[in-house]
């Protein structure tokens, strides 16, 4: 069940897509192969949860969308980066480095 | 911002969908265009574009759903679908919403009446604050007695608690001019009763401190019942005259439509206020104890005052008194009760029963719509099974289901509020007049809010199970074939069976309240009264004194009336007496008997006094037991003789011959008793003064003419039905004075059904619920049988068909509902024992535990209960096994 869903999974994927956004402006399909390329194949973003995640930043307002024509001249729907996602990266960004810093201190004591 | 853009989007809705719609279709097409690039056939990138989704409508709809707006718009569909599951099924729908709209009626309308009484505030200022001071003796039982004039006045200068205080009591008075003369109940008061109660008067300035100085004190404010009966509601009303006993009396006040003032204890008419008077105490109230307790004392506590240190300073006041008169006030104390405590205190622990007794139907019937559901929803399984498998989440199946129940809760609720204000109009209008003295029942704002809780709770209450079991159903085995020994079925019939014997246990508990108080109220009406009740006609007399001011006048007049009214045919005897029996109206005093040591005037024994007309005993059958009755001479003028009962005898000169003992009886000043004591020349039967409930108390009978009193009952013993001769007995009183009024007629009868009538109306109310509950109980559990019945159907046609006889099929069947049965009895009779000690009050001559009304009602409900198994049984019998062998 997809309610169920790990939040801080759900929380990456928004830090994921922010930061994927801060290079320009991209469609869904666009981020996926993006980050399942860089991670080196590590990650890959369930298309379930990707559309849901990019409505609630819409929502939210990190993001602003508008339609476009794709690379294939296929009409796709192209999501940008707003002020206020640019600094909601940057605090997802922060966090993010805090929290693996606490889990490194955790792991390396013996 | 957010806000907005969620608002933009529930507006844009179609819009949205569409373009999700676009983006997640175009998103598929890029990954096949790539898929087959990358060397796959056409058939095998759809597939794996289309696996990579998963469940697009269930991702349409997660995405929607990260709207707060959207949720709303769920529930709407959610609503508008289960509107026509309902409408669907129209019998369930019907049957569910009728058994729901009883119980959750039946609890509004006794809510609406424990509203009025218990919970509503009084209709005063600020009713919190007000109390009723009472003084109470501790060698008596009774805690509120009224009050002597000086206490009061001691009372109201030592005190510090009360920022006000106002005595009140009442008597009868005839009004003259402006029409027939009627007898009217007056209630004499501080001039600071209104103000203290904190009522503005409709009309008038109402009384002023000066009223209470003599001469100034001819003044009246009416009743607004009054004023529009009699005076058609005059407007200009205020400064004319009425005359009250004959005296003028000038009209100063009109009382707001819905103002009473009416507390029974210590009221010696027990009607209600129709005008109210200033009072001056005349000087020998100030400073001789000779005038006995007879008022009844409001007050109002100081801001910040509470109810106990105002307790405690007026018992300490009390035991000052005490101390300084031990003669009058020896063993007396102070009684504070709050306005509520006394208007509605004995009528809790009735309403509060029948508060419980509802509440028991109501579960009776959210078990029985729950069964429905229940059966309902075994044929709903594949629909919810392939919901399931669709990929919704248990949560939103058993959402959709609770809707369905909470549609089916309104809708009951809806009417059943309906039903309660139609219910409790009735049943106000059909009971007893006596039943609620001083309010008014309606409903408002409370019962409202209570009636939605209830709806709602009950909608839960039977909704959760189902919808439970159903969201928890296993999605395999229901989708597999002929599913139907999946354990949800299971489950549910386990639940089915809980509910009936639930059903049944509640029933029983309902049952046996009902018998034990039914079988109160057969034992108290079978209590001897002490007299004969048929055929008596009783009404008042109320002589004015500025007509008959002397004492002679008064005997002469009532020898005339009573010679006139034994003349009339029809009529075997006719006499008189202060206050009728069964009442609760009397009167009564200190006796000293002389042959016993000296005691303290507060230490005597007490006595009812009553003051009767020639021939009263016979008249009334009361049996003779010893000595003699009052002759002519004796009734004519003051001989000092008495007669007493035989609770009196046994209680104050147990084994002591009472004939010939002489007894001061203070009833009259002390000086005057003291000097003559009353010979005791017989003993008779006892009479219920109080009520059936009550034993009767030691009382003293005077001759009229040994304290003559203007106000008496007249009693008259008919061979006939006794309201045919009143025209005629009216016809001979107007014509020894056409002025006098006939107040309170009623026939001994009345009387004694108005005496049991709020035992009567709540044994009657709890039968109603008792009898809806074994109705529902027995439906419940006929709907068990059958239902599963008609499950084996298959079973039982091979059965039969291998040559089962009649009785074994009925056998079998009759099993499931007998244990069931048995168990419910079981659990109920356990229930009922310990439950019904709560009665408490409410009971008479039978223990909370009486054998055979447990044995008579366990009885009943099984015989009932089976009865209900017994016809889908017989139906069983009768399957075609061809039939049953082709149904699936």
């Amino acid at each position: 069940m997809l309610k169920t869903k790990n939040d801080l999974l759900q929380g990456t994927l928004a830090l994921l897509v922010l930061k994927t956004l801060a290079r320009g402006p991209m469609h869904g399909y666009g981020m996926t192969l993006h980050i399942q390329l860089i991670s080196k194949d590590i990650l890959r973003v369930e298309e379930g949860s990707l559309y849901p995640a990019l409505h609630r930043m819409e929502q939210d307002g990190w993001v602003s969308a508008e339609w476009g024509i794709s690379e294939n001249n296929r009409r796709a729907r192209y999501y940008r980066l707003s002020a206020k996602g640019r600094k909601q990266l940057a605090a997802e960004e922060k966090n993010w480095e805090r929290f693996t810093e606490g889990v490194a201190h955790v792991l390396q004591f013996v | 911002m957010s806000w907005i853009a969620r608002l933009r989007g529930m507006l844009k809705r179609d819009r949205l969908d569409h373009d999700l719609d676009d983006e997640l279709r175009s998103h598929i097409e890029m990954r096949v265009a790539d898929n087959v690039a990358a060397g796959m056939s056409p058939e095998e990138a759809n597939y794996e574009a289309q696996r990579r989704f998963g469940n697009t409508a269930l991702l349409k709809e997660d995405t929607r759903e990260a709207d707060v707006v959207a949720w709303l718009d769920e529930t709407a569909r959610d609503f508008h679908y289960a509107l026509r599951m309902l409408r669907r099924s129209p019998g369930f729908t019907a049957v569910s919403v009728l058994t729901l709209a009883l119980g959750i009626g039946a609890n509004t309308a006794i809510f609406s009446v424990i509203n009025s009484v218990l919970l509503r505030p009084l209709p005063y200022h600020d009713p919190d604050n007000l109390v009723m001071v009472w003084e109470s003796n501790s060698q008596h039982v009774n805690a509120h007695n009224t009050v002597s004039p000086p206490n009061f006045l001691d009372w109201q200068s030592r005190n510090t608690v009360f920022s006000g205080m106002s005595f009140i009591f009442d008597e009868h008075a005839n009004l003259t001019g402006n029409g027939d003369p009627e007898e009217v109940v007056v209630q004499d008061v501080s001039t600071s009763f209104f103000s203290l109660l904190g009522v503005n008067l409709l009309l008038g300035p109402g009384f002023t401190p000066e009223n209470g100085q003599s001469g100034h004190d001819n003044v009246v404010i009416l009743s607004y019942g009054l004023w529009k009966q009699r005076f058609a509601g005059d407007p200009a009303i205020i400064g004319k005259f009425i005359l009250l006993n004959g005296h003028p009396q000038t009209v100063v006040g009109v009382a707001p439509q819905n103002f009473d003032w009416f507390i029974k204890d210590g009221s010696l008419t027990g009607a209600k206020p129709q005008m109210w008077s200033p009072f001056v105490f005349p000087q020998a109230f100030h400073h001789h104890k000779e005038i006995g307790r007879f008022m009844t004392v409001a007050a109002r506590l100081k801001p910040g005052v509470t109810h106990s240190q105002a307790q405690t300073e007026m018992s300490a006041i009390a035991a000052r008194l005490e101390q300084e008169d031990p003669d009058f006030d020896g063993h007396w104390g102070v009684n504070v009760l709050s306005l509520r405590d006394q208007i509605s205190g004995d009528l809790r622990p009735a309403l509060l029963i029948l508060f419980g007794a509802v509440a028991f139907v109501l579960l009776i019937a959210c078990a029985n719509v729950s069964s429905l559901l229940l059966a309902r929803a075994a044929s709903r399984e594949r629909e919810m099974a392939i919901r399931t498998a669709m990929g919704a989440s248990r949560w939103r199946v058993a959402r959709q289901l609770l809707m369905e129940s909470l549609l089916l809760a309104l809708i009951g609720g809806g009417i059943g509020v309906a039903l309660a204000v139609w219910g409790t109009n009735t049943l106000l209008a059909a009971s007893p007049r006596n039943l609620l003295d001083l309010l008014a029942v309606s409903i408002d704002l409370r019962v409202l809010v209570f009636a939605v809780a209830a709806t709602l709770l009950a909608g839960l209450l039977f909704g959760f199970l189902p919808s439970y079991i159903s969201a928890h159903s296993r999605i395999s085995e229901t989708l597999k074939e002929g599913g139907r020994g999946s354990s949800s079925a299971r489950r549910r019939a386990f639940a089915r069976n809980a509910f009936v014997v639930a059903q049944l246990g509640l029933a029983l508990v309902l049952l046996t309240g009902s018998g034990l108080l039914i079988r109160s109220f057969v034992r108290l009406i079978g209590v001897d009264p002490g007299f004969d009740t048929g055929h008596l006609l009783t009404f008042k007399i109320t002589l004015p004194r500025s007509k008959y001011g002397r004492d002679q006048s008064c005997i002469t007049f009532f020898q005339q009336l009573l010679a006139r009214i034994s003349a009339v045919p029809g009529v075997r005897s006719a006499s008189m007496e202060s206050f009728p029996p069964l009442t609760g109206l009397g009167a009564a005093t200190g006796v000293r008997l002389l042959s016993q040591p000296s005691l303290a005037l507060s230490d005597l024994p007490v006595a009812n006094v009553r003051v009767v007309g020639p021939d009263y005993f016979p008249t009334m059958s009361v049996p003779l037991r010893a000595g003699r009755l009052f002759n002519t001479h004796e009734l004519a003028a003051e001989n000092h003789v008495t007669i007493i009962n035989r609770a009196f005898a046994d209680k104050y000169l147990h084994g002591v011959n009472p004939l010939g003992q002489k007894a001061v009886i203070y009833m009259k000043s002390d000086a005057e008793a003291e000097s003559q004591p009353s010979e005791i020349i017989g003993v008779v039967g006892d009479v219920h003064q109080l009520g059936l409930d009550t034993a009767p108390e030691p009382t003293v009978y005077w001759p009229h003419s040994e304290l003559v009193m203007s106000g008496m009952t007249i009693l008259v013993r008919t061979s006939n039905d006794p309201l045919a001769v009143l025209s005629t007995i009216l016809n001979q009183l107007q014509q020894l004075d056409p002025e006098l009024p006939m107040a309170s007629v009623a026939t001994m009868d009345q009387l004694l059904a108005d005496s049991v009538s709020r035992s009567r109306f709540t044994m009657v109310l709890l039968g109603i619920f008792a009898v809806v509950a074994l109705m529902l109980a027995a439906v419940g559990i006929y709907g068990l049988i059958a239902y599963s019945v008609t499950q084996r159907t298959q079973e039982l046609g091979i059965r039969i068909a291998l040559g089962a006889q009649r009785r074994d099929v009925l056998r079998l069947v009759l099993v499931q509902g007998t244990r069931l049965t048995l168990l419910g009895v079981a659990i109920g009779v356990v229930a009922a024992l310990t439950l019904s000690r709560l009665l408490g009050t409410l009971l008479f001559g039978v223990s909370a535990t009486d054998p055979l009304t447990f044995a008579g009602v366990a009885s009943l409900l099984a015989v009932v209960a089976l009865l209900a198994c017994f016809i889908p049984a017989r139906r069983a019998t009768r399957v075609d096994p061809m039939v049953a062998l082709r149904y699936e």
